[in-house]
């Protein structure tokens, strides 16, 4: 196998994975977030914008995987 | 690689200084455009401040008091004096992001060096203020949190000087591929067109692409926001000591 295909291979995989991950994890940041939601309608403001922070950070992970993948899939 | 060459930046007008590579090229032309922007959006609204706001006045009003109150309340003391650079921060960014947007225009906030520059303007200003408030010595001490036993504290201090550097890192490849993979996105859509050579595929590539470009203006949004408030975190941070 040349480096190439695996270098491809490798983008694909580590992107998939880290896909993975990210779902997981805003999953279940989400549906906490509903539950505070549900549980007390009033602080539904400050429960959103927490989650959106904290989606962002969980997001920036995946973006790290991207950023590495893209390197390998252009070389 | 093909594909994604089309993201790249081209030279307009070949700068040469003293050996730096200062081509002026389209990233350029949207950085200064931004500027112009934001400076002539905040020149003519403030001409005539109405007690009962217009339109205009009103969105900005809108979003500088969101800025005012969620974000700048995490300085409990200096909010007055830091405000107009986080509100800088936030049109600044937020003007580059939606540039980009626009059809024929190129982005500016795609690119890893003009991220790259904002991340280390933020992380010099963090790291002045927090100099200045404590000390030199005092800064030291206040990175480790404090009440902790000598060993663990002496632990903690590597752990603290290594997350000092990749918080801007950080925030420089966020928002870089969030706008990046916006646009890589809408350029892998359009491109199934050049695939298939056939136009029955036409309307999966458009409503696809509209779709996304929704997305990308939530997103560019989001990002200007996040960019602002993580700077404000840091920055109380710095101050406060932990």
């Amino acid at each position: 196998m040349e480096p190439r295909m695996i270098a491809f291979l490798a983008a694909g995989l580590g992107m998939g994975g880290a896909a993975i991950g990210t779902a997981i994890g805003i999953g279940a940041l989400a549906g906490k977030a509903m539950e505070g939601i549900a549980r007390q309608p009033e602080a539904a403001g400050k429960i959103q914008m927490s989650m959106i922070i904290a989606i962002a950070f969980v997001e920036a992970i995946a973006l790290y995987a991207l950023v590495v993948s893209l390197i390998l899939a252009t070389k | 690689m093909n594909v994604l060459d089309h993201l790249r930046q081209e030279e307009i007008y070949p700068l040469k200084i003293g050996g730096l590579d200062l081509n002026i090229t389209n990233g350029v032309i949207t950085l200064w455009l931004a500027a112009i922007l934001v400076f002539v959006i905040f020149f003519y609204l403030s001409r005539r401040l109405k007690l009962i706001p217009g339109r205009g006045q009103n969105i900005i009003e809108i979003i500088i008091l969101f800025l005012r109150d969620e974000v700048a309340s995490q300085l409990r003391h200096g909010r007055e004096t830091w405000l107009p650079f986080i509100i800088a921060i936030f049109f600044f960014i937020l003007i580059n992001n939606l540039l980009g947007l626009i059809p024929g225009m190129s982005s500016s906030t795609s690119n890893i060096n003009v991220t790259a520059a904002l991340a280390l303007i933020v992380f010099a200003i963090v790291q002045i203020a927090g100099v200045v408030k404590h000390g030199l010595l005092g800064y030291l001490k206040a990175l480790v949190p404090s009440g902790l036993p000598l060993p663990i504290a002496i632990f903690m201090f590597p752990i603290e000087l290594v997350s000092q550097l990749a918080k801007p890192f950080s925030l420089a490849v966020r928002l870089f591929a969030n706008m990046f993979a916006g646009h890589a996105v809408m350029l892998m859509l359009l491109s199934l067109i050049f695939l298939f050579r056939n136009y029955f595929i036409l309307p999966l590539p458009v409503l696809g692409n509209t779709v996304v470009l929704a997305f990308e203006i939530f997103v560019c949004f989001i990002q200007a926001f996040i960019f602002t408030y993580l700077t404000t975190l840091y920055i109380a941070t710095a101050i406060e000591g932990h």
